[in-house]
């Protein structure tokens, strides 16, 4: 999943550094939606404002620890 | 100045709320008498332009209070349609005018708490601190909507209480938001929207075409909320609006003018704009030379039988990026500066949430000859990365290409201009 996410994340956003620890304070308000955008796409999960927190956004496997607990409870 | 006015009727109400900072009247109206005082000393008088940065805080707005009171005249930077960003000369009687079409227009109360999402150094929100000052209303100020949740803390009593600010029945909110922010909102954050809608007074929107389908969504999700569609620019000021909660949702409709301004439709189908919000003209332009009495604007439009304005697109090449335009031969004199591009073009592509973005076609590359033609020095492989990191680095964000395509070459005119045209 991690290497799926940083190639759709790596498309949309070609100019953040996705293997940046400090991931949140790259982007703005537009790569954070865009996030969001793009993975609640591609995996039919709902993200939303809350989940568009430093934590979650902080690197990129705290992404896909996001994403993949979406889709956990998803299945549920 | 309005400030000493509410200094004394109100003045432990807070004024201004910001990164966990509280000013309340009478604190604002001392600091700003106090840098008032220091700015004449530096010498500013009546009319003369001012220029200072203004930024997502308490200082800057202090600043920009003091140089309305003044009576000087501030600097907004904005696209030039030449290239170059320019400078615009706004005066304080401009700036009065722009606060009192809002007043007007939106109404503006003593019980509002005005949230500025937006930077501050856009007309868009920096023309709302004036008419929430001028009516007694609170500031309160983010860093922009990164943090989506952050934009409804001020809704809840317990989170303003820590601000000296009691939330009572009769408070209420409203903010400008392009419409990208709009939709960020709504398609991420529509609950929380829907669970303050009877706390939201009204929300304004310009800066770029909201489309119909934004409005009446808009529309439903805060039902007993007034909308403003603007029409507004650095350089005229705020001219119109259009309150499509009430009249309708239709595409392009910015209203009738404001009572300080007045719109004639040029031969050619510009948008003309006259009145007191107009700019003083522009940094670098002969000194004495008249303030223009009218503005010709890169708009089109007409009027209707009712005198509103309906807006159907741009005759320049200006990209929109939600709401902030975007000059493309900017971006491209920063790309072709990079040693691995051999030409390129800025063009608007379709974006989900921007509407537009700007994208680069570029030619990369690989080989340059040293200045005498002699030698050839191979360059090390193009890297989207290094490129765009070096875009970054020379442009404010918004103009940064969102999209990038390698392409075999440009196309050009036969007296060797960009062919924008076969691009769109």
């Amino acid at each position: 999943m991690k290497s799926r996410i940083i190639e759709l994340l790596s498309a949309a956003l070609p100019m953040v550094d996705l293997e940046s620890d400090f991931l949140f304070s790259e982007l703005d308000s537009l790569g954070v939606t865009t996030i969001l955008m793009v993975l609640s796409e591609e995996y039919g999960i709902t993200l939303d404002a809350k989940d568009a927190t430093p934590k979650n956004l902080r690197t990129i496997d705290s992404i896909v620890q996001m994403v993949e607990g979406k889709v956990k409870s998803l299945k549920v | 100045m309005f400030l000493s006015h509410f200094s004394s009727l109100t003045p432990d109400k807070p004024a201004i709320i910001c990164k966990g900072q509280v000013l309340s009247y009478a604190e604002l109206w001392e600091r700003v008498q106090e840098r008032s005082r220091q700015l004449r000393d530096e010498g500013l008088r009546e009319g003369q332009p001012y220029d200072f940065v203004m930024s997502q805080d308490v200082d800057s707005i202090v600043t920009y209070c003091a140089v309305q009171c003044c009576g000087a005249s501030s600097i907004l930077y904005t696209t030039g349609t030449t290239g170059s960003a320019k400078g615009v000369i706004i005066s304080a009687k401009a700036w009065t005018a722009n606060a009192e079409n809002l007043i007007d227009r939106l109404g503006f109360t003593s019980d509002l708490v005005f949230i500025i999402c937006g930077p501050l150094n856009h007309l868009g929100c920096l023309s709302k601190i004036f008419p929430t000052l001028m009516t007694g209303g609170t500031l309160y100020i983010l860093e922009g909507l990164k943090d989506l949740n952050a934009f409804f803390e001020p809704f809840n009593s317990s989170h303003l209480s820590t601000f000296n600010f009691q939330l009572s029945t009769f408070t209420k909110f409203a903010t400008f938001l392009v419409p990208s922010g709009i939709r960020m909102l709504m398609q991420f954050a529509s609950k929380q929207l829907s669970a303050v809608s009877h706390q939201i007074d009204f929300i304004e929107t310009g800066a770029a075409p909201i489309s119909q389908h934004d409005m009446e969504q808009l529309c439903q999700l805060l039902p007993q909320t007034r909308l403003f569609n603007t029409y507004a620019s650095t350089e005229t000021g705020i001219v119109c609006s259009y309150e499509f909660s009430r009249y309708g949702c239709q595409p392009g409709v910015v209203g009738k003018p404001m009572k300080h301004s007045s719109v004639r439709i040029g031969e050619d189908g510009s948008v003309i704009c006259s009145g007191d919000t107009l700019m003083s003209g522009y940094v670098g332009s002969p000194s004495g030379a008249p303030c223009p009495s009218e503005i010709h604007t890169s708009d089109i439009g007409f009027l209707d039988e009712d005198g509103m304005l309906h807006l159907e697109g741009r005759s320049d090449d200006i990209i929109n990026v939600g709401g902030y335009k975007v000059n493309p031969s900017e971006v491209e004199d920063v790309a072709l500066a990079f040693e691995g591009i051999r030409d390129c073009i800025c063009i608007p592509a379709p974006h989900p949430l921007l509407g537009t973005a700007p994208k680069l076609l570029y030619v990369p590359k690989e080989k340059v000859k040293d200045l005498n033609g002699e030698n050839v020095k191979n360059l090390s492989p193009f890297n989207l990365f290094t490129f765009s990191t070096f875009l970054r680095s020379r442009l404010e964000p918004y103009k940064v290409p969102l999209f990038y395509e390698a392409v075999p070459s440009i196309k050009r005119t036969y007296n060797g201009k960009l062919d924008r045209k076969a691009y769109r």
